[in-house]
C-alpha cells in the first residue's frame, strides 16, 4: 500500500499526524498569499506580517485538530450543531452590527462569529447523521438532513451574509450527495429549483435585489455603480494580459480603482501582475490540494469520516470556484475570499482546522486498523 | 439478496463511484476558471487594457498665455489679460447642501448682474458635474466669489483678449473667441504662433486621483509676440479722416491703405463702416469685412500713370510728346471713347492732369497687347499681393488673348479690371519704388524682402514726374496736395457695374506716392458709393489722401521736398542766438 511506504518514508510526519503532501500544498498557497498582499496592500508590511501572525495561528490550530482522532468529533457533532444553531439564534436578538450585517456575538472577552462555527458544524453534523443510517441514504433521511442544514443556511442569510451561507449550504448538500442521495432525488431537486427560478424572480425578489443580478448579467449597465467592482475588476485580470505585469507593476489594481483589493478580490491583483501563466500556475496548486484532500477522503476507513473529508474539501473548492467566478464575472458579487490568499482570519482559522480534521482522518486511520484488528 | 445487501453495506469504501463523479465536477469547474481566465487574458486583454488606460491615464496641458500683437513701435494692438471663469458642480452643489445659504447665492447674482434664480436654474440637476455660471470675470468680482464660499463653485483662471485699438485696428487685427482661437485678421493666420504650442503631460492617476507615474511629457513652446508693419499713429490719422469723409459724404464704405514704399510695409490698413472688437454685441458681418483686401472695384483712371509708362517704355511716345484728344471723343471698334470735354493738344502729364480717357486710349491702341496686358500684371492686378491675409481677394484680371480694340481702350482708363485697395496701393508702391514690385508685408520686417525689377527705374522715375501735375492748380487732384511736399498720385472716378451695365452709384479714388523727389509712402484712397452731390475722386477720396498724407510726413519726420523758395525753419534748440 502507498499509505504505508508514505508512513515509512516519512515516519515522524504520522507520528505528528501531518500529511506531507497536503500540507506543502497549503504552505505554498501561504507563501503566495504574502506575495500578493504585499503587493496589494501597498507594499506595507505591518500588514503582511499580521497575515503572517494569523497563518502561525492557523497552522497551530490545524496541528492540533489533527491530533484529534476523527470518531472524537462524532461524539460532539450533535452538541455543538446544537450550540451553533442557538448561536446563530442569539446573533438574530443580541448580535453586533458592523458592515450592515450582524454577524458577530459579544461574549465580553471577544466577539465571536457563530456562521464560522457553522462551516465545520454542519458537516460534522451531517456526516454524523449520515453515518448513523447505512449508505446510501433514504428519502426520508435525505429530507430530514435537509431540515438540518437549511436550518443554518436561512440563519446565516439573514443576517445578512450570503457567502457564509452558500459555503454552509453546499457543505451539508455535499455531504448528503456523498451519503448516496438518490440520482433521482439530485435531478428532482435542480428541476425543482430551476423551475422555482421564475417565481423567485417576480415574487419573492425585491426591485433592487432584482436589479443586482441584471447588473451581474450585464455589469457595463451600470458602470459608476454596482457593475462597477466587476468592471474594475475584469479591468485588471484583463490588463494582466498573458504573463502578466510582474509582482508589483499592476496598475489597476496598485492604483486602487480595485474595491477590497487585498480580501475579496486579490485574485485581481493576482491575475494582473502574474498574467494567464500565474493564474494557471494557482488553480494547479489549488487542484493539487483539492485532489488531495479527496484522495485522503476516499481512503478514510469509515463513512463518518469519508463523508466529512469530502464534504470540507468540497467546500473548500466551492471557496475558490465562487469567489474566482465572481471576481471574473461569471458569478454575482457574494462575499467570499479566496481561500488561504486573501488577507484576514477567521476563515483561514476554520478553513485550517477543516484541512486538520482531514490529516487526522488520513493519519489516524492506520492506528485505529491495527486497534481494530 | 439479504445477505447481498448486507454485504454491499458494511464494505468499507462506499460509493466511490459519488466520489468520482465530483471529482469530474472539480476538474470542470477548473477548466472552466483557466477557460475564463484565458478568455478574460489572451482574447480579450486589449479592449480590458484599454479600458484600463482610459480610467487611469490622463493628459495635462500648460496653460500658455496667448502672445499680444503690437505695432512697429511697440503700441499694443491685442492684449490679453487674466480674467477669471465661475463653474459649479451640481453634484457637490447638491450633496454639500450649496443652496443653504441663498444670502451667498444672492450676493454672487448681484455682482453678476443676473438672478438668484438664473444661477439655481444651472445648478439644477445633480447628474451633471460641471457648468459654466459666468465667463470672463474681472478679478475683483472674483475674488468677492471666492470669498463667498460657496460649496461646488470654484473659479478657473483664463484670459481674455483686449483690443486697446478699438475699431481703427479691429480689421487688421481680428478677433478670437471665448477660447481664445483667432477668428479673423492676425489673429487668426498666425494663431498658432500667438498661440504656441502648449506643454502636455501624460501621466497615470489612482483612483484617489494621485499621480503614479509620468508617461510622456512634450515641452510646450512658447507663445511669440507678433508685431506687425502697422503704424498706430498713422493708421489713427487713416481712419479718423476716412471716417469723417465716409461720413461727410454718405458714402456705404471706405478703405484707406498706407505702405511703405521701400519696403513693402503696410503702414496702415483702415476701413469705414469697422466695429469694436472689445464690445461685439450687435456687431454685422459687413462691419467686420476687411474691405481693403475683400472688396474688388474698377480701378478706373488711376491705372493711366501705367499706360503712360508703357508707352514711355516702348518708345511710341518721349516725356515731351504732345497728343491731339480733339474733339474729346474717338470712336474705337464702333463705340465712343469719351473725355470730360475736348481738352485739345495735351502732352502726357496733360493727359494725367486732366485724366484724358482718348489719350490713353491712343497710347494703348499704339502698344502691342502683350506689352500691354503685361503691364497690369506686372502692377500685381489679378494676383495677390504676398500680405498672407484672411480673405485676400486678387480682384479680376482675365487672362485671354483676344481683346477688342474698344476693350484695350477701356482697359487703359481702368474699366474691364478689378482690383483691391490694397492692390492700388501696391502699383502705387511700385511706381514710388522705381519699378521694384516689393511683395507687400503686415508683419514688421527686419530686413526688406529682395524685390523684383518689373519696370525701368527711369520710367518710373519720369512717370512720377508727369503724376505731380496731377495736383497741379485747376487739375484733377488738387485737393490731395500737401503743404511742404511734392505728390505724385492720380485720381479716379468709376461707376460701379450692376447687372447688365453700369448704374448710378461711382467709387471716388485717389492714389499716389510723396516726397515725389524721393517717394516714402504710397497712399490708397478708396470711397464707395459716396451719396452727397460730389463723387469725383478728386473732391472725395483726394482731400483724405492730402490730410492722411500730410499727417503721415510728419510722423515719419520726412524731409519736405517743396518749399517754393520758402525757407526751411527748424525750430531752435538750447535757446536764441
Amino acid at each position: 500500500m502507498q499509505t504505508t511506504e508514505e508512513r515509512q518514508r516519512h515516519p515522524w510526519l504520522a507520528k505528528l499526524h501531518i500529511d506531507g503532501p497536503l500540507f506543502l500544498g497549503l504552505i505554498a498557497l501561504c507563501c503566495v498569499s504574502l506575495f500578493v498582499i504585499y503587493s496589494a496592500g501597498g507594499q506595507d508590511l505591518g500588514l503582511v506580517q499580521r497575515q503572517v501572525i494569523r497563518m502561525g495561528i492557523s497552522f497551530g490550530v490545524l496541528f492540533i485538530v489533527a491530533q484529534i482522532a476523527p470518531d472524537t468529533f462524532r461524539t460532539y457533532a450533535v452538541p455543538v450543531y446544537i450550540v451553533g444553531v442557538l448561536m446563530l439564534v442569539a446573533v438574530m436578538f443580541f448580535g453586533v452590527s458592523g458592515k450592515g450585517a450582524q454577524r458577530w456575538l459579544d461574549i465580553g472577552v471577544t466577539r465571536i462569529q457563530p456562521s464560522e462555527i457553522m462551516k465545520l458544524a454542519v458537516p460534522i453534523m451531517l456526516a454524523w447523521y449520515c453515518a448513523r443510517n447505512p449508505v446510501p441514504i433514504r428519502f426520508l433521511h435525505v429530507l430530514g438532513g435537509l431540515l438540518l442544514v437549511l436550518a443554518p443556511t436561512l440563519l446565516i442569510a439573514r443576517q445578512p451574509d450570503l457567502g457564509t451561507s452558500v459555503l454552509v449550504a453546499s457543505s451539508g448538500i455535499f455531504a448528503l450527495f456523498l451519503a448516496g442521495m438518490s440520482w433521482r432525488l439530485v435531478f428532482t431537486g435542480a428541476i425543482t429549483l430551476g423551475a422555482s427560478l421564475p417565481v423567485f424572480w417576480f415574487f419573492l425578489l425585491r426591485e433592487y435585489q432584482r436589479q443586482r443580478v441584471l447588473t451581474f448579467l450585464n455589469p457595463e449597465s451600470d458602470p459608476l455603480g454596482a457593475g462597477y467592482h466587476i468592471i474594475q475588476s475584469k479591468i485588471a485580470i484583463g490588463s494582466g494580459g498573458f504573463d502578466g505585469k510582474g509582482w508589483l507593476q499592476g496598475t489597476q489594481s496598485q492604483l486602487e480603482f480595485l474595491p477590497e483589493r487585498h480580501t475579496d478580490f486579490i485574485f485581481s491583483v493576482f491575475s494582473e501582475e502574474f498574467g494567464f501563466v500565474g493564474v494557471v500556475a494557482l488553480l494547479a496548486l489549488y487542484g493539487f490540494v483539492i485532489f488531495r484532500g479527496m484522495l485522503l477522503s476516499i481512503r478514510a476507513q469509515s463513512n463518518f469520516q469519508r463523508i466529512l473529508g469530502g464534504s470540507v474539501t468540497l467546500t473548500f473548492f466551492i471557496y475558490v470556484l465562487v469567489n474566482i467566478g465572481m471576481v471574473s464575472g461569471v458569478l454575482p458579487v457574494v462575499g467570499v475570499p479566496l481561500p488561504l490568499i486573501s488577507y484576514g482570519g477567521t476563515s483561514m482559522v476554520t478553513m485550517m482546522a477543516g484541512f486538520g480534521i482531514i490529516m487526522g482522518i488520513a493519519t489516524h486511520r492506520r492506528l485505529a486498523i491495527s486497534q481494530s484488528t | 439478496m439479504a445477505v447481498k445487501r448486507n454485504e454491499k453495506i458494511l464494505r468499507p469504501e462506499p460509493l466511490p463511484g459519488r466520489f468520482m463523479f465530483l471529482l469530474v465536477c472539480i476538474c470542470l469547474g477548473f477548466v472552466s476558471l483557466v477557460a475564463r481566465a484565458a478568455y478574460i487574458q489572451v482574447i480579450e486583454p486589449d479592449r480590458l487594457r484599454y479600458e484600463g488606460d482610459l480610467r487611469s491615464i490622463r493628459v495635462a496641458q500648460d496653460r500658455v498665455q496667448r502672445g499680444n500683437i503690437t505695432d512697429r513701435n511697440g503700441v499694443e494692438l491685442a492684449v490679453s489679460v487674466p480674467v477669471h471663469t465661475i463653474w459649479a458642480d451640481p453634484k457637490v452643489v447638491h450633496d454639500r447642501g450649496g443652496y443653504e445659504d441663498t444670502r451667498r447665492w444672492q450676493a454672487m447674482a448681484d455682482v453678476l448682474n443676473t438672478t438668484p434664480e438664473q444661477l439655481l436654474s444651472k445648478v439644477e440637476n445633480p447628474e451633471r458635474r460641471f457648468v459654466y455660471l459666468e465667463r470672463m470675470i474681472t478679478p475683483a468680482v472674483a475674488n468677492y466669489i471666492r470669498d463667498l464660499r460657496i460649496p461646488g463653485v470654484g473659479l478657473k483662471e483664463e484670459s481674455r483678449r483686449f483690443y486697446p485699438g478699438g475699431e481703427i485696428t479691429a480689421h487688421v487685427v481680428g478677433i478670437t473667441n471665448i477660447d481664445a482661437e483667432g477668428l479673423d485678421g492676425v489673429e487668426s493666420v498666425y494663431n498658432e504662433l500667438l498661440t504656441g504650442t502648449p506643454g502636455q503631460r501624460r501621466y497615470r492617476k489612482d483612483g484617489q486621483g494621485r499621480l503614479i507615474e509620468e508617461l510622456e511629457i512634450t515641452a510646450s513652446e512658447q507663445p511669440q509676440n507678433l508685431t506687425l508693419s502697422i503704424d498706430q499713429r498713422i493708421q489713427s490719422v487713416a481712419y479718423r479722416e476716412l471716417a469723417k469723409a465716409v461720413r461727410y459724404h454718405q458714402a456705404s464704405s471706405g478703405s484707406v491703405v498706407v505702405v511703405d514704399v521701400q519696403t513693402g510695409e503696410v503702414l496702415a490698413m483702415v476701413n469705414n463702416p469697422s466695429y469694436n472688437p472689445n464690445n461685439r454685441t450687435g456687431v454685422q458681418a459687413h462691419q467686420m469685412r476687411n474691405r481693403a483686401i475683400t472688396d474688388s472695384f474698377e480701378p478706373g483712371s488711376t491705372v493711366k500713370p501705367l499706360v503712360i509708362l508703357g508707352a514711355l517704355a516702348s518708345g511710341s511716345v518721349t516725356a515731351d510728346s504732345v497728343l491731339n484728344t480733339s474733339p474729346g471723343w474717338m470712336r474705337v471698334g464702333g463705340r465712343r471713347v469719351q473725355d470730360a470735354r475736348n481738352y485739345g493738344e495735351l502732352d502726357l502729364s496733360g493727359v494725367l492732369a486732366h485724366s484724358s480717357n482718348v489719350g490713353t486710349s491712343q497710347l494703348a491702341l499704339d502698344l502691342e497687347l502683350e506689352d500691354f496686358l503685361d503691364l497690369y500684371s506686372m502692377a500685381g492686378f489679378g494676383s495677390d499681393t504676398g500680405i498672407n491675409m484672411l480673405g485676400e481677394s486678387m480682384g479680376m484680371f482675365q487672362h485671354r488673348n483676344r481683346w477688342s480694340d474698344f476693350e484695350v481702350a477701356a482697359l487703359s482708363y481702368g474699366y474691364g479690371i478689378s482690383v483691391t485697395t490694397l492692390q492700388l496701393a501696391q502699383m502705387y508702391a511700385i511706381l514710388g519704388n522705381g519699378g521694384n514690385r516689393q511683395p507687400l508685408s503686415i508683419l514688421k520686417l527686419e530686413e526688406p524682402h529682395q524685390g523684383r525689377q518689373v519696370f525701368s527705374r527711369e520710367i518710373s522715375r519720369q512717370v512720377l514726374e508727369l503724376m505731380e501735375a496731377v495736383t497741379g492748380e485747376d487739375a484733377t487732384g488738387s485737393r490731395a496736395r500737401v503743404s511742404g511736399y511734392r505728390v505724385a498720385g492720380k485720381t479716379g472716378t468709376t461707376r460701379k457695374a450692376v447687372a447688365g451695365g453700369y448704374g448710378d452709384e461711382y467709387v471716388g479714388l485717389f492714389a499716389g506716392v510723396l516726397p515725389a523727389s524721393r517717394p516714402r509712402v504710397a497712399i490708397a484712397v478708396m470711397i464707395n458709393e459716396p451719396a452727397g452731390d460730389s463723387y469725383h475722386g478728386g473732391t472725395v477720396a483726394a482731400p483724405v489722401f492730402s490730410a492722411i498724407a500730410e499727417e503721415t510726413m510728419r510722423i515719419l519726420n520726412v524731409a519736405p521736398d517743396n518749399l517754393n523758395g520758402r525757407e526751411l525753419r527748424v525750430a531752435g534748440f538750447g535757446g536764441a542766438q
